[in-house]
């Protein structure tokens, strides 16, 4: 027990921080008057949508502004001591030896040109002076220390041979070599899987714990910010607008900005009804569009009055520990709230009628790449082919109005079992029927009619638009060509669409370099739906996207599919928006989908062991929500080679559920067992032992 | 029960160039009286205390205001350190009575922790201090019992198997020679399970042991 009679210092304090930037407009404050503490074994979280601040804090810490950046006042005591003014001698010194950061993107921040071990012992090298073989020793150490397999190989490895949970232990493992007192964690698990994800922050944890750093920890994820701080500050348009411990918070949000945020997160709720999002209206205001002498958050907030656009609020604290930054704090009862007007909220899906005809009918469906093999003999055209089974004997029929949700690991198949629909890849056996049509030929070959009927919204709205083209000129680009309507109405039908994803007439002759996220990837939802298809594929359609952003997306898209009647397959990671946003659930895995059913039997036992997995990584927003604890061992396997037997048989949890071990799972594919008439799960255990495994989540 | 267990880590260091008002301001702002001086690597070069900052008033009298501001404004931490070696200093794995030991025995306030000449945290008597109250039980609320014993093998167990015969845990247990009676030992055992009255009862009737003092301690 470490108990203390006196408090030590904390390791960082930020006191009343300004930073602002030089830019063509002037001098703009990004970030105003932020203040907190982070003490030894404590995370903090940063909180808020893009574009609030939340890094620029974390570069006024370590002092990687820029040119035009600049702290204009404030103090930033680390350790005591005032970082404000120091030389850049001074704080290199500091960062490289008690401050370190990890980023977002794990490849970003490796060279691919060294190995793994050369990288990491030269921190030791350069920093405290090791011999070399000291340094390795110790590199080896920390690599175990935080869980790598293998570690004394990986140290020999390139980060290119690793996955991206590998890398990204790497690099943690790499900031703790130093033993830093402050961590800055800038979104560490955005990019990885929900499993790798649960794995990395169940390492935080125990990390913390036991190297007594202070963490700052800067996410947008309101579930990862549930399971690993303690303290959170929720940052809005540059002003911290409330700092709470974390139970506090998500028991009782305060700011109307964080109830705001909270309703627009999905939950794994069990009933529908809890999953409802209402997203907050608006956006956040350029730096230089921020209202001065009021309240920031008036011209979105629900409950703003005249003082608030004529007065700012100051961070006053409500209960001990607990402080917000407006004038109602703690007289607003979020559960009285009542979406207003402007924000329309369609109820989720209807449910599933098994009459409902078949739009989509795949059946034993398999797509595979060939790989080049490296035998001499293939260069004679005499060595044995090797195919990565990337779709491997796919089922689904999808009625016609409903919403079938794809999920999975990275590497699971879901993305190209879309561009096999969309005839981005051909199939290489099965059937594959739309509209009763065959579809098994690539696109190019496609009747346009086809084409028209079956249209795609693409994870990233940067990359599928034409830079050079108006939003306008691509939304009539599909109209045009598949002649939905006549030429002389292209214009008002591209207006009704804007009009339809909540963009006005203005927008028009817009570029999408004008356009934030969340417009671009309305745009491509009008794009998509302009041809007013049968069939539309979404592959990670919210994945890139802010949650307030996401909430309004995923609203956008189920009131547009009410009203054309359209249907949909939703590939998603997110198991929260899946669960909000379909009616039918496919899971899958290395290729098959293990299990079939209604979103709600999906969400209940019993489950298929892979999708319990799934449901108990996903970072829940509810401090006091328990969560079974269900890690799987490694990555997905090699779809070059698949496991004999049942494919997840390598990484199943429950395989000792079986008698000897699960020997039959290694050797048998699983039988397909019907738990109800739509829902049906793919493995040996019996549906009844299945049955009894208790819920993964209960809510307190 | 080793030093690395119950250290500070991330202690608050200067550099042998920052200067002697800083670190003045350092000390009382934060309430610490030591700051270990480091160099790049965290390299452990020098300590400094409360004392090396105070000046005799030797040199005291014989210099007027100004000069004194003059002369604090223009010192470096490297002018009043304790130098390198002369700093004592401790390993994680170094088990704590053998640190209370140094503390004691050098009249020293604090021993930064080096792991290989880097410092890794410090350990001061408030933190050695701070463990002696989590040995007798403080930071729990319960009874503490006070069992003077013939200093003979077998006398503790018979505590134990009395208590443990009555389903209690023992929360925290430490004892010491009895002072001025050669031949006993003090016992003192925190238990939070049973009430006072029950807690008398069963150590009362050990066999050739005496309960001289029972109270409620907490935090």
């Amino acid at each position: 027990m470490q108990t203390r009679f006196h408090p030590l210092p904390p390791i960082l304090k930020v006191e009343n921080l300004s930073i602002s930037y030089a830019t063509r407009h002037g001098e703009v404050e990004a970030v105003r008057q932020v203040s907190f503490e982070v003490n030894r074994g404590m995370t903090l979280g940063l909180v808020g949508e893009s574009g609030c601040g939340k890094t620029t804090v974390a570069f006024g810490i370590l002092d990687f502004l820029g040119p035009n950046g600049r702290i204009v006042e404030g103090s930033i005591k680390f350790q005591g001591r005032e970082l404000i003014g120091r030389s850049e001698k001074e704080l290199r010194l500091l960062r490289g030896d008690q401050i370190t950061m990890v980023y977002q993107d794990p490849m970003q921040a490796l060279n691919p040109s060294l190995t793994i071990g050369e990288q990491l012992a030269e921190v030791l090298v350069v920093h405290r002076g090791l011999s070399h073989a000291e340094a390795w020793r110790r590199s080896t150490e920390m690599l175990e220390r935080v869980y790598m397999p293998d570690a004394p190989n990986v140290m020999k490895r390139y980060p290119h041979q690793l996955s991206g949970g590998q890398q990204q232990r790497v690099v943690i493992a790499m900031a703790l070599l130093n033993n830093p007192a402050l961590l800055i964690m800038d979104e560490p698990t955005t990019a990885l899987d929900v499993t790798v994800e649960a794995a990395v922050l169940d390492l935080i944890e125990d990390l913390k714990r036991d190297f007594d750093t202070g963490i700052i920890y800067i996410t947008h994820n309101l579930g990862v910010v549930a399971r690993v701080c303690d303290q959170v500050a929720v940052m809005y348009a540059g002003e911290l607008v409330e700092r709470a411990p974390v139970k506090a918070l998500f028991a009782h949000p305060l700011h109307p900005y964080t109830q705001g945020l909270m309703r627009c997160v999905p939950k794994l709720g069990i009933t529908k009804e809890a999953s409802r999002l209402y997203p907050i209206r608006g956006r956040v205001p350029a730096p230089q569009d921020r209202p001065r002498g009021a309240c920031i958050f008036a011209p979105r907030c629900d409950y703003a009055t005249e003082r608030c656009r004529n007065e700012r609020p100051m961070l006053q604290e409500i209960t001990p520990g607990h402080s917000a930054r407006c004038f109602y704090a703690g007289q607003i009862d979020p559960s009285a709230w009542q979406p207003s007007e402007e924000i329309e909220v369609p109820a989720p899906g209807q449910r599933v009628a098994p009459e409902h005809e078949v739009v989509l009918h795949i059946e034993n469906l398999k797509t595979y790449y060939e790989q080049p093999s490296r035998s001499v003999l293939s260069l004679f055209g005499l060595g044995k082919k090797q195919y990565v089974k990337a779709v491997d004997g796919v089922d689904l029929r999808v009625p016609r109005g409903i919403t079938v949700g794809v999920v999975g690991e990275s590497g699971c198949g879901k993305s190209t079992l879309a561009k096999t629909i969309i005839g981005l890849e051909s199939p290489t056996a099965g059937v594959l029927q739309f509209l009763g049509f065959d579809i098994s030929m690539p696109v190019t070959r496609r009747d346009v009619q086809l084409i028209q009927e079956l249209q795609m919204v693409f994870q990233n709205p940067d990359s599928t638009m034409n830079p050079a083209y108006t939003v306008g000129q691509q939304i009539a680009r599909p109209l045009q060509r598949f002649k939905t309507v006549p030429p002389q109405q292209v214009y008002d039908e591209v207006i009704r669409l804007l009009h339809a994803v909540r963009l006005d007439a203005s927008y028009y002759d817009r570029f999408p370099s004008q356009l934030s996220g969340g417009e671009k990837q309305r745009v491509g939802i009008a794009r998509a739906f302009a041809s007013r298809p049968e069939l539309v594929l979404c592959d990670e359609p919210v994945s890139a996207l802010d949650v307030s952003v996401q909430a309004a997306v995923l609203n956008l898209l189920l009131d547009i599919q009410r009203q054309y009647g359209t249907t949909m397959l939703f590939i998603a990671h997110d198991l929260s928006v899946v669960r909000f946003f379909s009616d039918l659930v496919a899971v899958m895995y290395l290729g098959h989908i293990v299990e079939f059913g209604p979103a709600e039997a999906i969400y209940a036992p019993p489950y298929h062991p892979y999708t319990e997995a799934l449901l108990s990584a996903v970072p829940i927003p509810d401090p006091c929500a328990t969560q079974k604890r269900i890690r799987l061992e490694g990555n997905v396997p090699s779809a070059l080679n698949p496991p004999s037997g049942c494919v997840f048989h390598t990484r199943c949890p429950r395989r000792s559920m079986l008698p000897d071990q699960g020997k039959v799972c290694a050797v048998q594919a699983p039988p397909q067992q019907w738990n109800t008439e739509q829902h049906y799960i793919l493995c040996h255990i019996p549906l009844e032992a299945l049955r009894k495994m208790e819920p993964v989540i209960t809510s307190c | 029960m080793f030093v690395g267990d119950y250290m500070t880590r991330h202690p608050l260091t200067v550099t042998p160039d920052t200067s002697i008002v800083e670190v003045q301001g350092m000390m009382a702002e934060n309430n610490i009286r030591h700051v270990p001086v480091v160099e790049k690597g965290k390299r452990l070069v020098g300590l400094v205390t409360r004392q090396n900052l105070r000046l005799s008033p030797i040199e005291l009298s014989s210099l007027n205001v100004w000069e004194i501001t003059r002369l604090l404004s223009g010192l470096k931490v490297k002018d009043v350190m304790v130098r390198g070696k002369d700093v004592i200093t401790a390993r994680p794995d170094t088990p704590i009575e053998e640190a209370a030991r140094i503390l004691v025995t050098h009249r020293i306030g604090c021993l930064p922790v080096l792991e290989e000449g880097i410092l890794v945290g410090i350990i001061t008597e408030s933190d050695l201090l701070t463990q002696l109250t989590n040995l007798l039980g403080l930071q729990v609320p319960g009874w503490r019992a006070t069992i003077r014993v013939p200093d003979r093998a077998g006398e503790f167990a018979k505590i134990t198997a009395a208590v443990a015969s009555k389903g209690w845990g023992i929360d925290a247990a430490g004892s010491l020679p009895t002072p001025r009676k050669p031949g006993y030992w003090d016992v003192v055992i925190k238990i939070s399970a049973a009430t006072r009255d029950e807690l008398v009862a069963v150590l009362q009737q050990i066999e050739g042991q005496e309960l001289i003092d029972i109270r409620a301690t907490g935090p």
